[in-house]
């Protein structure tokens, strides 16, 4: 009865369990000398999961990528990858490859021996050097090209080049180093799908540094979110965007409003919260989330959950201020009476009736759009 | 009209291009192509009894070039040359790894030591090591000093003090190339390269070096030409025991006067020294330089 009860644990954990951890991190720490890059991080990154490391520059993306590729050691904790402790273990030992940033391809070899050259330093069979590498080729469309030098390729030739030779050896992790960052816009939406849909059909753990937080949401499983060299949040796609734990989290990932202020009441998951300006707002507290009545809360609402009009939990007064057309919605500026200023989206429909910069408005959400945010 | 107009257009960048490139031409049409034909023409002349030089056809002289004797001190000064690349090479190789990779903020002052010995003139150069390495010098002394010999030892007029003074001279002319292609080398390559599985051994053999290749090819060259063709070291530090075909050159203009036989030998080594550096080039140059 008791071992049941040990083994009853809470659903995350479970999830864990029934995954086995293709990288772990525990408790690791990179210091370079005062500045400490990466601070206290734990996180596990399961077999066949397409994981980001999302963050600003300099929050220590980069450094826990470089990290589990060997490149640099922890000054403290525990690296495992498919379970073994890496440390003191030399990247060309590691069960991992990296895509670089700059792509790093050799320019003395041809795309042949690029992708080969894995391969050669594993004393793999020419026979089936051969055979991989062609296999390799026509995985990222590069049949033809076997005999080019890497500066006669076009940028996205190179990144293929350079993904292939990373995915040939079969690693257990592929690392990939915002390696879509010298692509212009078309040709990296091209090869976010084209990503996704390699790294699906090989099952390899895919690790993703990017700072670029919509590239993460379209191809990510999970995403940790990272500032000061510390998870901010990590969690799913759409639970970053629907529920952000914090300010950062918040504003990092999409546009959003947020509104600070005094916490008048707190029934259940409801809170209402007074602003500077006098703004009395319904909000939403997700479950583990703790307010304290009289206490300073924020509260973020997405631009595109606040409709014209006056029916809704909160409902205010205010004046259009600007109005930018985006295609396919249009964003307005709304200063409200307080003078909080608000940005609203709307899709842009034909029956949408247009409002003008001076016009007098009223703008409504739903507590439940109106979420309390974390420290 | 429009074609006239490109016409018009040629003519005035071909134009400027003549008048960018006239000093320089004019330079090495007097002074280098004139004396190369000068010499070129005298190789086949004849030399009178007390100098002079009758023009002519005269194939005997390159004959002469072939005499064991005088063969002999060519294949020796060529041997001594491509003895004295390796060496740079092999002493070169690591300092401007260690200075480009290692060196960090001490990388100019570094490079700017390597080329300290260019401050004062070659020939001072060679004298100072007269005096160190002589029958008297610092060497013998403080061999003597520290028990190792007991009275003075032959050093100076070697064929070993002759390496070594062209390995002194030259080392920065392999050095500076060197360091030049490995400066420029990405970092990044070592570290893809050992994320591929290769170890720092073979990250160098078959990352960094194939990438340096440029540098050594040039300081390669830069050694091996001017060593073989070398009279000062040879002269001051092998005496009469290491003659090398600069000093044979030298000997026939300057002593035996046989301006001819002087020529000869000044064309061969010059044929022999282009047609080294072709075989060269095309072995290890071209199709590795391709796309570098």
């Amino acid at each position: 009865m008791r071992e049941r009860q040990t083994q009853e644990r809470p659903p995350e954990a479970a999830r864990g369990a029934a995954r086995p951890a293709a990288v772990e991190l525990a408790g690791v720490t990179k210091r370079f000398e005062d500045f400490v890059a990466v601070d206290d991080l734990t996180l596990s990154i399961y077999e066949g999961e397409f994981f980001s490391l999302l963050g600003p520059s300099g929050c220590g993306k980069t450094t826990t990528l470089r990290m589990i590729a060997g490149f640099e050691d922890p000054t403290e904790g525990e690296l495992r990858v498919a379970g073994r402790p890496m440390r003191g273990v030399p990247p060309y030992r590691r069960p991992v490859n990296t895509v670089f940033q700059s792509y790093a391809l050799f320019p003395h070899l041809d795309v042949f021996e690029n992708i080969a050259f894995g391969l050669r330093r594993a004393k793999v069979p020419k026979d089936e050097i051969r055979r991989r590498v062609s296999e390799a080729c026509a995985l990222v469309q590069l049949t033809g090209f076997e005999r080019r030098k890497p500066a006669r390729l076009s940028g996205g030739q190179q990144q293929r080049v350079a993904l292939a030779r990373a995915l040939v050896n079969r690693p257990k992790v592929l690392l990939l180093d915002e390696p879509l960052g010298a692509l212009d816009l078309k040709l990296r939406k091209e090869m976010q799908i084209e990503l996704k849909n390699l790294q699906h059909e090989l099952g390899i753990t895919f690790v993703y540094v990017t700072h670029d937080q919509e590239e993460a949401l379209t191809m990510s499983d999970r995403i940790a979110v990272m500032k000061d060299g510390k998870v901010q949040q990590l969690d799913t796609p759409a639970n970053l965007y629907e529920l952000p734990a914090n300010r950062f989290v918040a504003g990092f990932i999409g546009q959003t409003n947020t509104f600070s202020g005094e916490v008048e009441s707190v029934r259940g998951e409801r809170v209402t919260l007074r602003t500077a300006g006098g703004l009395e707002l319904e909000a939403f507290a997700p479950a583990g989330r703790e307010v304290v009545k009289g206490s300073e809360a924020h509260v973020a609402v997405r631009p595109e959950k606040v409709r014209f009009g006056e029916a809704g939990d909160n409902a205010f007064a205010g004046e259009v201020r600007d109005v930018v057309y985006l295609g396919s919605s249009t964003q307005y500026v709304v200063e409200l009476k307080g003078g909080e200023r608000l940005v609203v989206y709307r899709q842009n429909a034909r029956e949408a009736a247009d409002s003008g910069a001076g016009d007098e408005v009223w703008v409504a959400w739903d507590a439940a759009n109106c979420l309390v945010l974390g420290e | 009209m429009a074609a006239q107009k490109g016409v018009d257009k040629g003519r005035g960048w071909s134009l400027g291009l003549a008048g960018l490139l006239a000093p320089a031409a004019f330079w090495l049409g007097v002074f280098f192509l004139v004396p190369l034909l000068l010499i070129l023409a005298y190789s086949f002349g004849t030399s009178g009894v007390y100098g002079g030089i009758t023009l002519g056809f005269n194939p005997e002289n390159y004959l002469k070039v072939f005499d064991p004797l005088y063969l002999q001190i060519i294949v020796r000064s060529t041997v001594i040359a491509l003895l004295n690349t390796l060496i740079c090479l092999a002493i070169g190789y690591p300092l401007a790894y260690f200075i480009a990779f290692r060196g960090g903020s001490w990388k100019t002052a570094l490079i700017l030591l390597v080329m300290i010995p260019f401050w004062t003139s070659l020939l001072v150069r060679a004298y100072a090591w007269v005096v160190i390495l002589g029958g008297n010098g610092l060497a013998n002394r403080t061999l003597q000093f520290l028990g190792i010999t007991d009275g003075p030892i032959t050093l100076i007029f070697t064929p070993q003090a002759v390496m070594m003074g062209l390995v002194y001279s030259y080392l920065p002319f392999m050095v500076l190339p060197l360091y030049a292609s490995l400066e420029k080398f990405d970092a990044r390559l070592k570290e893809a390269a050992q994320d591929l599985g290769a170890s720092r051994w073979q990250t160098f053999w078959r990352v960094t070096f194939p990438l340096s290749l440029p540098g050594v090819i040039a300081g390669s060259i830069l050694v091996f030409i001017p060593s073989a063709g070398e009279f000062v070291i040879p002269d001051l530090l092998g005496g009469s025991q290491t003659v090398m075909t600069g000093n044979l050159i030298q000997q026939q203009f300057l002593n035996a006067r046989d301006w001819a036989f002087g020529s000869a030998l000044a064309v061969m080594l010059a044929v022999l020294m282009l047609g080294a550096i072709l075989i060269y080039v095309r072995r290890i140059g071209t199709d590795r330089l391709e796309g570098v």
